[in-house]
């Protein structure tokens, strides 16, 4: 394993994965603390079952698409998830866009199930299930993206599904001693991070799919993700002037 | 069916969070693709088109955003 490209696409997706896995874990906490923790994993395990089953199924296909165009495809995807999120990132740094609060989303899922709960009349658990079996399906899918994105070009997929693994294992392992949401997390820090990563990728793989030898090969992954986390902090710091500048 | 229609909410929700930043990447690869494909410029040259092509873009999207956003 050459770990100039599979550093990056572990830590992409452990840190990809923290993200996705600390919003998932509030709503289950949400639902846990409402209902109790058996609608809240077992709507977890379902979630869980259904991206492995994915992860299971597109696995044997990719190892079937020519890498060029395997690459290409990828590529153009993480460009338009990573830039997105890149985007995203910036406009939370310079204050235009709210930061995520998991405390506020806590509240509001609790008080959605609950109201949810008394409208519908049907079985709580049934209901608050289903909220977790949601929670985790909608940001597993981005997991599992980031996962066969950053790993299926380069044949990294078990060390890409390991990191985010091991990311799965911690906000698990702190969120059952905090006990409570984790809005402590940086979560714009770690969004802006990724979202670096994933466009350095992007331009990689894209690049690679239409016959670009990178000068230094794996190597320039790191001079991408330079150039694509100046580019955010200068967007990040426009943003902020523009806002000020109609603001005075 | 409402899961349903929400993980597919979710995935377009991926990759087309912005329209036009989602056009401007699609047409800056096509771009690229035909300097290297069609014209045949030097792959390297194709590749860093596209690199600061998506470097601007993406600062154009956050600045316009913001712009957007300031004047409402």
């Amino acid at each position: 394993m050459d770990w100039t490209t599979a550093a990056p696409a572990i830590g992409s997706a452990f840190l990809a994965s923290i993200v996705e896995i600390v919003e998932a874990f509030t709503i289950i906490l949400a639902v846990a603390t409402l209902r109790g923790w058996r609608p809240a994993v077992f709507g977890t395990a379902a979630a869980l079952a259904i991206l492995g089953a994915i992860v299971l199924a597109l696995g044997p296909l990719l190892d079937r698409v020519p890498l060029h165009v395997l690459q290409l495809v990828i590529g153009v995807l993480l460009l338009l998830f990573g830039i997105g999120w890149l985007r995203k990132a910036a406009l939370r740094s310079a204050g235009v866009i709210a930061l995520h609060d998991e405390d506020a989303t806590f509240a509001a899922e609790t008080a959605q199930l609950g109201a949810e709960t008394a409208r519908r009349k049907t079985s709580l658990d049934w209901i608050a299930g289903i909220t977790a079996f949601k929670a985790v399906l909608l940001e597993g899918l981005e997991v599992v993206f980031i996962v066969i994105a950053v790993g299926a070009g380069r044949g990294l997929l078990w060390p890409a599904s390991l990191g985010a693994l091991a990311a799965c294992a911690l906000v698990l392992l702190v969120g059952a001693i905090v006990h409570k949401p984790m809005s402590q997390v940086p979560e714009n820090t770690l969004k802006f991070g990724v979202g670096v990563m994933l466009s350095a990728f992007g331009v990689f793989w894209t690049g690679e799919g239409l016959g670009v030898e990178w000068p230094g090969a794996d190597l320039a992954l790191f001079v991408l993700a330079a150039l694509f986390l100046g580019a955010g902090l200068l967007a990040a710091s426009l943003a902020r002037n523009v806002t000020k500048g109609v603001a005075q | 069916m409402t899961i349903l229609k929400d993980v597919l909410a979710e995935l377009f929700g991926m990759f087309v969070a912005d329209a036009r930043l989602t056009a401007a990447i699609l047409a800056l690869v096509a771009i690229s693709a035909v300097l290297i494909e069609g014209i045949g410029v030097s792959p390297l040259t194709g590749g860093l088109f596209l690199l600061v092509g998506c470097l601007l873009v993406l600062i154009g999207a956050v600045v316009r955003f913001a712009h957007a956003k300031a004047h409402k």
